[in-house]
């Protein structure tokens, strides 16, 4: 009986193993290929321009850095590509300007064909605690069916890793037994 | 470090892991998602405000799972009564951000959102505290009269009442061993949907003492079962903030690393005490959640002037996980050294089981 139930543990065990495996590999490999971030910055929210934020996160006041405004199949570098809401993203952005941060001009200005960028990002605070907020994420959308893979994924690597756990401590030989509630309640 | 290619951040992966151990353990022994305790820890990490409280809400989705899983066999959910209250706690979910849209309209959100937070979890905390004292005395008394011990000991008159009102359809919910009116369990799904969307919390430190002082549940009924409401909820803001973009899918992938070991552990302890010691450990991080809430509400009252106080409640947020991880630990070791025969504290005998069945 011991022999049997060890067996069906170990079984067990290695379904989820396996399942687990393929799981995360298959989470990995999305994430590598750079699909996850393709579904992450996938519309435009607003009308401006879109643009990776990490180019110019050095910037200031006195030390702006210029964006060259151009029709670029990706806007990796110091490039930003003008894009209007609900248009695809440019391959490398990571955030969208709208035009009324641009024409306020207090962070972001437009000169002679460029982009120039004053004030990367500013200090806020959520739930009293302080963090740098940039550009990056910005007026972007992402893809729709990316929040249901999201959830299916979670769901399903909840699951994995939940009988994983179980298959685990059956192979070891702790199989807990349900706590008998109707004693003294 | 790592690259966090969607977040836009370089962060610690380690700790990711590390937070979600230390919070799986917690969530998994008291039934909670964790979230006031896990966005302040990924903002200090470095992430922004909105992505931390989509991976932390993506993140409890997957942990409440990997909890359910354990409890499960454990014997402590009732589906019944879980399923019967999902459809109350979305609704009031749904409604409790409205009303937070409210008040931010009204332009009083933040005081609004610390004072309830203060208010409601100082409330539970009392009451959890002072009941689960009386409960820890009796239990006590019991040992030292030689009689048998329950697995769980309560001494509040409130789920007579709730169960005594004759309010068709009654359910019986067979292994919380409960019958009661399905508009009890209702309106608790509604009442703690609403607190939970309004504080921006999973629910679950007012859902479990909900279920075990309204609808009469077993502290252990009440912690499984709280943990499938909170795959509901999770999912359903994991689906919300993805939408939004909130969520980096590989940080989430990090932390349920460490929130499987966690959480595994945190549902297995629960096997080796009696209801007060969990109830406890709801007790404590419901005073340091009132005290990480109540010192900011202070400051800002005080016109901002007493900064330091934020900095502390700050501490007091990140350091409460360790403070109640360590606790825990120290009773599954208390409970070992008991079933061994060995000494024990004298306020940690009563708490404990001494023969938990492990057996193939």
């Amino acid at each position: 009986m011991h022999t049997q139930f060890r067996g069906r543990a170990l079984i067990k065990f290695l379904f989820w193993a396996v399942s687990t495996v393929l799981v995360f590999a298959y989470a990995i490999n999305t994430y590598r290929s750079g699909q996850m971030v393709r579904w992450y910055y996938f519309q435009a929210n607003a009308d401006g321009y879109a643009i990776n934020a990490k180019a110019f996160e050095q910037a200031t006041r006195e030390n702006p850095v210029s964006l060259v405004i151009g029709e670029f199949a990706d806007v990796t570098g110091q490039r930003a590509v003008r894009v209007t809401k609900g248009s695809r993203l440019p391959e490398g952005t990571n955030g969208v300007i709208d035009l009324v941060t641009v024409d306020k001009g207090d962070r972001v200005r437009l000169e002679g064909g460029q982009l120039v960028v004053t004030v990367p990002w500013q200090i806020k605070e959520a739930k009293g605690f302080k963090f740098r907020d940039g550009f990056t994420h910005k007026n972007i959308r992402t893809n729709p069916w990316a929040g249901l893979w999201n959830l299916v994924m979670v769901g399903l690597v909840g699951l994995c890793l939940g009988f994983l756990a179980e298959g685990f401590t059956d192979v070891l030989g702790f199989k807990f037994q349900k706590i008998d509630h109707s004693v003294g309640h | 470090m790592f690259e966090f290619l969607i977040a836009g951040v370089q962060a610690p992966w380690v700790l990711l892991v590390f937070t979600g151990f230390t919070v799986g353990i917690v969530g998994g022994f008291i039934g909670v998602g964790g979230g006031y305790m896990v966005t302040p820890a990924l903002i200090v990490f470095g992430f922004p405000g909105y992505m931390a409280s989509g991976i932390d809400m993506t993140h409890i989705a997957g942990k409440g799972i990997v909890s359910t899983v354990r409890h499960r066999q454990l014997g402590n959910v009732d589906w019944i009564l879980a399923l019967s209250m999902v459809a109350g706690t979305m609704f009031g979910v749904e409604e409790g951000i409205r009303l937070l849209g409210y008040f931010k309209h009204l332009g009083l959100s933040t005081v609004a959102l610390l004072g309830a937070s203060v208010c409601l979890m100082g409330t539970l905390f009392i009451y959890t505290l002072r009941e689960t004292l009386r409960s820890h005395r009796l239990l006590t008394k019991m040992a030292r009269e030689g009689r048998a011990l329950a697995r769980e000991v309560s001494t509040s008159s409130l789920p007579r009442l709730f169960q005594g009102l004759p309010l068709a359809p009654l359910v019986r919910c067979r292994t919380a061993r409960v019958i009661v009116s399905m508009w009890v369990i209702v309106l608790v799904g509604v009442v703690t949907g609403v607190l939970a969307g309004f504080l921006g919390v999973g629910g679950g430190f007012i859902r479990v003492p909900a279920l075990v002082y309204v609808v009469g549940a077993s502290t252990h009924i009440a912690v499984g079962t709280d943990l499938v409401e909170i795959v509901f909820s999770g999912a359903y803001g994991c689906l919300r903030h993805s939408i939004e973009g909130n969520v980096d899918f590989v940080a989430v992938l990090f932390m349920l690393c460490g929130a499987m070991f966690g959480a595994q552990f945190g549902s297995i302890a629960t096997a080796f005490v009696r209801g007060p010691a969990i109830r406890y450990m709801l007790a404590f991080s419901l005073a340091l959640a009132t005290l990480g809430a109540g010192l900011p509400l202070v400051n800002l009252l005080m016109g901002g002037k007493l900064v330091w106080l934020t900095a502390l409640s700050v501490i007091i947020t990140l350091g409460q996980m360790v403070f109640l991880c360590l606790f825990i630990l120290s009773l599954v070791y208390f409970a070992y050294r008991a079933n061994r025969g060995r000494w024990v504290p004298d306020w940690a005998a009563p708490l404990l089981v001494h023969n938990v069945t492990t057996g193939g």
